[in-house]
């Protein structure tokens, strides 16, 4: 569970980073906690991400865009896949494989977990676009 | 024969008011050798018979199923086994009482402090079991045991564990290893995941004099560093790198730099994969990692690397427990003053341009301790005083804006 000093020193970062009507921190007093934010792609599509926050920031959050993604021979983004950097689908959305175990420290910020999210999206939309996995423009998050 | 008595049941015995009592004996069979007990054994071995303990003078027909008879009179107790319906008398040796049964330590370490210390080792691994055991060989009086994990085939090469203890809860296990050593420790026993119970980490820290961190994982340490800054414990964190080819021993003391600030300093390592299962669970290998490729990740040091770590480890917590206290290992205290000690087994990897013991002179070597000072993070961000300074990730923010 978050500690109050670290919730609130996320918030400061979000704060200075983004408009604040695109994060909203859910359910923060159960075991369950979550952060819902909005991505907007450069090419102008939005994307809804929780970001689960009941090991963070021990451990890596879960990040799962809100909905099913597809590739582009239309195959559901369901299952861990080392060229396309996602991991176990869970109540039907995508999940994002944002961050490697090995390099994840406490000091992250969820404010970067976004970040990475959002590259993955842009990676993920060029994929549709040329076919490439997404591997090919990202190196295996670290 | 060789026979054994508790001489603390048999204080009990003869200061209670029961005038005979029905007891145990437990017999390695073939080996001549038996153990009597007023009191069953939570975990029996060998061949189990009847004992009778009796304060008045043992008579034959009262011992139709009985095997044994103790007779505690005032010259010290006198034991009998029943050959052809007659009792045959056998000479006894005592197991010694609490005070008595480390008293071969005493002068190195002071086993009355010793007693009165709360050691908490979370995880049972091949480190913790080990630590566990030889703490309670040194005579802490208490221990809370700490792993959701059950004894597996893969455990067992470095474990202190046998055979028999497989699909056991290495709780359990450990518990029977230190009442075997120590018969009066005191244990509390947490079969639970610490990561996902931190009001529970929290509860055992704050109860514990010392914090043994034996775990496998980053998470698991950064929820207990984060509990010993919260409750000021003294912490002691140990870990094996990629095939034990080496490894490194870090100490918390509240006010100092704390596991996270080691972090932040030297950087994530890469760790020794004992075991796929739980290096699935913990994300160490990812979920798309196939299971021959997972089964190429996981490499295990020897046993025998692992003993020096493991040593150093258990040295610290000694100096920790006595510090202050006038004892053998006092002087160690003057030794022991860094934070952070590295240990290479081999000149592999990260230790490959270190230099061969012979004639290496001042230059480093493996087979040594090194110690080291880690200082303090002022931006740490679980012991910092001042505001937490997150890492927000601006090189991908940069890479980002080039899209």
């Amino acid at each position: 569970m978050m500690k109050y000093s670290r919730y609130q020193a996320e918030i400061k970062v979000l704060e200075e980073k983004l408009p604040s009507n695109i994060y909203r921190f859910m359910d923060m007093n159960t075991a369950k906690p979550y952060l819902v934010m909005a991505a907007r792609t450069n090419r102008g599509n939005i994307y809804t991400l929780k970001i689960e926050l009941d090991v963070f920031p021990d451990n890596i959050p879960k990040v799962f865009v809100t909905k099913m993604l597809y590739d582009c021979n239309l195959n559901p983004l369901d299952t861990p896949s080392s060229s396309m950097h996602t991991l176990n689908s869970e109540n039907g959305c995508t999940q994002i494989c944002h961050y490697g175990t090995s390099s994840w420290t406490n000091r992250v910020s969820l404010y970067k977990v976004y970040i990475k999210c959002r590259l993955w999206l842009e990676m993920y939309e060029a994929h549709l676009s040329t076919g490439a996995p997404i591997g090919y423009y990202l190196k295996h998050q670290s | 024969m060789i026979v054994y008595l508790s001489q603390e049941e048999l204080d009990a015995f003869a200061s209670g008011e029961a005038e005979s009592q029905c007891g145990y004996a437990y017999e390695w069979e073939g080996e001549d050798v038996v153990h009597l007990h007023t009191q069953p054994l939570a975990h029996a071995f060998g061949r189990v018979s009847k004992c009778f303990f009796s304060k008045a003078a043992p008579i034959v027909s009262f011992l139709n199923d009985v095997l044994w008879c103790v007779f505690v009179g005032g010259d010290g107790p006198q034991v009998f086994v029943k050959t052809d319906n007659e009792l045959q008398r056998v000479d006894s040796q005592m197991i010694p009482s609490k005070e008595n049964l480390y008293s071969r330590s005493k002068g190195i370490l002071e086993v009355g402090i010793l007693e009165k210390k709360h050691v908490a080792v979370i995880g049972l691994g091949s480190f913790g079991s080990q630590i566990a055991i030889e703490l309670a060989k040194a005579g802490v009086g208490e221990f809370s045991l700490v792993d959701f994990d059950r004894v597996e085939l893969h455990n067992l090469a470095r474990h202190t564990c046998f055979i028999k203890d497989l699909g056991r809860l290495k709780t359990d296990a450990i518990e029977e290893s230190i009442l075997g050593k120590n018969p009066y420790t005191k244990i509390h026993k947490y079969p639970l995941d610490i990561s996902k119970n931190n009001q529970r980490l929290e509860e055992i820290v704050c109860c514990a004099d010392l914090v043994i961190c034996a775990t496998d994982n980053n998470p698991s340490r950064f929820a207990l560093s984060q509990a010993l800054v919260d409750f000021q414990k003294v912490g002691i964190f140990g870990r094996a790198f990629t095939r034990a080819e080496g490894g490194d021993v870090f100490i918390y003391h509240p006010g100092q730099a704390c596991y996270s600030c080691l972090v932040g300093n030297i950087g994530v390592v890469h760790e020794e994969i004992t075991d796929e299962v739980s290096a699935r669970q913990t994300g160490i290998i990812p979920a798309y990692v196939s299971a021959q490729d997972a089964d190429a990740m996981v490499q295990v040091g020897l046993s025998a690397d692992i003993e020096p770590i493991c040593n150093m480890m258990i040295k610290l917590a000694l100096v920790e427990l006595s510090r202050g206290e006038a004892s053998g290992i006092s002087c160690l205290e003057d030794e022991l003053v860094y934070n952070y000690y590295l240990w290479a087994n081999r000149r592999e990897r990260k230790f490959s341009n270190w230099h061969i013991l012979p004639g290496a002179g001042p230059m480093p070597t493996i087979m040594r301790w090194y110690g080291a000072n880690i200082s303090r993070r002022d931006d740490c961000a679980v012991c910092s005083k001042d505001e937490i300074l997150l890492d927000t990730g601006d090189e991908f923010e940069e890479l980002l804006q080039s899209f």
